[in-house]
């Protein structure tokens, strides 16, 4: 069933990357000043750093609790590949590790819920706010915490049960920015490139 | 959702994840403290309109609400972008949302009329012909007093000049020096140059209002006007979005490349420093300065060294505000804020996060290559009791000059 929610996941993924793709590149017909290459190097590295990015600095736990969190579901969606793996391969990973990853992610969901909390409890978040938002956080917490309980307790049917509600929902919910984070880092990339406002290069 | 065809709109649509963290780089939210004037709230109502527009009817509750939040609380200075976690382009987006808003006939009254009067007369001012002609002829004669020399002219309808120079009609009709201060540099410089009579407003607020068919008829007016000049460069006079829209938007509203080469006045005082064409004393503007950036010009257009490239050869002490650059405030009068008095109030009450800055420099006179945000930067001197004076890149590289 999880796998299958995967592949469904997989597809919708695909399609929704396909329609980007067949939209094209953005086309400019004004006189580049800067470079895009450049420009879209610094979207994807510098930019990010709270160095370059006021709101990381002027909210430093909620952009480390984010970046924990989102460590969290990347190890999480790997645990369930390495999963499927070792179920076909027969193989097993040591206790070692596994103990590791489950305490991590039991840290990675903590982070989710505070951002969850903050959510609930900020006046001005929560009018912001849509279901979609409290969904997509509750389910990338419930994973985390469902595979680190799967690591140590190894009750499969619950884990995959949330395992593919995370999956159906992951290409739906604003959990699709999976795949929009990247895109919209490489037009930022190529506007400012382009217009030779990034790299910023004098702070 | 339908999915729209360009690649960009698609990827902002699907992009906020409502983290809020944008809040604090808006100065309307800084201003405000509501929930309201979150960047990612006019991202939400973007979205939202496009979930309907153009299949399904949008209310006049929703529609006066994208009015308020995407014209009366943007500016459009793009501050929100590069600190929105994902990389949502939060302006473009508002942009969008002005198109909708302009293709259902709702674009602020005021802002409206300063667009219909740039395609009724050829600038946004609606000022007569003979009116700038005389203005000029005025000019003229100050800056022959002010070079002491009777042959120096501002040429008016000359063909087949290097420069066909712009102006924001703000210039005319209430600072006309700043237009002696350019015509003096151009003297220094010994520049070939001409005005239009017809077509020399630089400005373009269809960037403002949406509304795309009188974006382009408004570049165009430019762009035909350099080519029945047979001028080699378009010069676009200091005003940070009529840069922007002749410089970066035009091409792409004409859907055609340009074939003569267009720059803003910034950049052309930065060669003439670099190649020796004028020369300046910079002892000769002793005061404190500081400089504004205007966000078009610099976090939109890529001009942020440049401007400072050309201030720093122009005066002696120069503190920089904080942020400046690229992560620097809009003065407030952005977004065609200055054309809309329906948001006088709201617009003069975001500008305090800017009159402190300015204040915090203690200089006693602000730069700024754009004659909305001198405006606006008057209104504010006023408002805020700042002591200021307010002088844009020509006039101080002017009171620079060393003529020989
Ligand atoms: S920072 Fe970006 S992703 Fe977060 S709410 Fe603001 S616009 Fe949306
Ligand atoms: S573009 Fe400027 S005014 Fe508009 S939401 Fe962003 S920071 Fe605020």
């Amino acid at each position: 069933m999880a796998l299958g929610a995967l592949l469904l996941c997989k597809m919708l993924f695909i399609v929704r990357l396909w329609s980007l793709i067949r939209a094209g590149a953005p086309k400019d017909l004004s006189k580049p000043m800067g470079s895009v290459c450049k420009g879209v190097v610094y979207s994807y590295t510098k930019a990010m750093l709270p160095h370059h990015k006021e709101s990381a600095r002027l909210h430093l736990p909620t952009f480390t609790a984010g970046l924990v969190f989102h460590a969290g579901i990347f190890l999480s969606i790997l645990t369930f590949i390495w999963f499927i793996v070792t179920t076909v391969f027969d193989c097993s990973m040591p206790q070692m590790v596994t103990d590791s990853c489950g305490g991590f992610l039991v840290a990675t969901t903590g982070c989710g819920m505070a951002i969850l909390l903050k959510r609930l409890f900020n006046r001005e978040l929560r009018a912001l706010s849509c279901a979609d938002d409290y969904i997509s956080n509750g389910i990338s917490s419930l994973f985390q915490l469902a595979t680190a309980g799967y690591l140590f307790f190894h009750e499969p049917l619950s884990y995959y049960i949330v395992a593919s509600l995370f999956f159906l929902w992951l290409p739906m919910g604003k959990t699709r920015h999976l795949l929009y984070f990247f895109a919209a880092r490489f037009h930022l990339g190529f506007f400012y490139g382009r217009r030779g406002s990034w790299p910023i290069t004098r702070e | 959702m339908t999915t729209p065809p360009d690649s960009k709109l698609q990827t902002h649509l699907n992009s906020c994840v409502r983290c809020g963290l944008c809040a604090d780089s808006c100065m309307y939210y800084k201003a405000y403290k509501e929930a309201k004037y979150i960047p990612a709230a006019k991202v939400k109502i973007v979205t939202a309109a496009y979930r309907r527009f153009p299949k399904k009817k949008i209310s006049e509750k929703m529609l006066r609400e994208m009015v308020d939040l995407l014209f009366g609380s943007c500016t459009m200075c793009g501050r929100c972008v590069k600190h929105c976690s994902i990389g949502v382009d939060i302006p473009y987006l508002v942009r969008k949302g002005r198109e909708i808003v302009a293709a259902m006939d709702k674009v602020p009254s005021s802002l409206q009329a300063t667009v219909d009067a740039a395609l009724r007369s050829g600038n946004n001012m609606a000022i007569p012909a003979d009116e700038f002609r005389d203005t000029i002829q005025w000019m003229e004669e100050e800056l022959q007093d002010e070079v002491n020399d009777p042959a120096a002219c501002i040429p008016l309808d000359q063909p087949q000049k290097n420069i066909h120079y712009t102006l924001n009609p703000r210039e005319p009709k209430f600072f006309p020096l700043s237009i002696t201060a350019m015509a003096k540099i151009f003297y220094a410089a010994r520049e070939r140059w001409t005005l239009s009579s017809k077509f020399y407003d630089v400005t373009n607020y269809g960037l403002f209002s949406g509304d795309n068919s009188a974006a382009r008829q408004i570049a165009g007016n430019l762009y035909d006007e350099t080519h029945r000049l047979q001028a080699d460069r378009l010069v676009l006079g200091e005003c940070g979005h009529g840069t922007r829209a002749s410089r970066w938007e035009g091409p792409n509203w004409l859907q055609t490349a340009c074939d003569f080469e267009v720059l803003s006045a910034v950049e052309l005082m930065g060669e003439y420093i670099r190649q020796g064409r004028i020369r300046l004393d910079k002892t000769l503007n002793q005061k404190i300065y500081t400089l504004h950036d205007p966000c078009n010009l610099v976090r939109n257009g890529g001009l942020c060294n440049e401007l400072r490239f050309v201030v720093q050869n122009a005066v002696v002490h120069l503190v920089e505000m904080t942020p400046h650059g690229v992560d620097n405030f809009c003065c407030g009068g952005g977004g065609g804020n200055l054309a809309m008095s329906e948001y006088n109030e709201r617009r003069l009450k975001t500008g305090a996060i800017k009159a402190e800055q300015i204040r915090q420099t203690g200089a006693k006179v602000v730069i700024t290559p754009c004659h909305n945000c001198v405006d606006q930067l008057i209104q504010l001197n006023h408002t805020y009791k700042l002591g200021v004076e307010i002088k844009t890149v020509a006039e101080i590289v002017a009171d620079a000059l060393i003529l020989t």
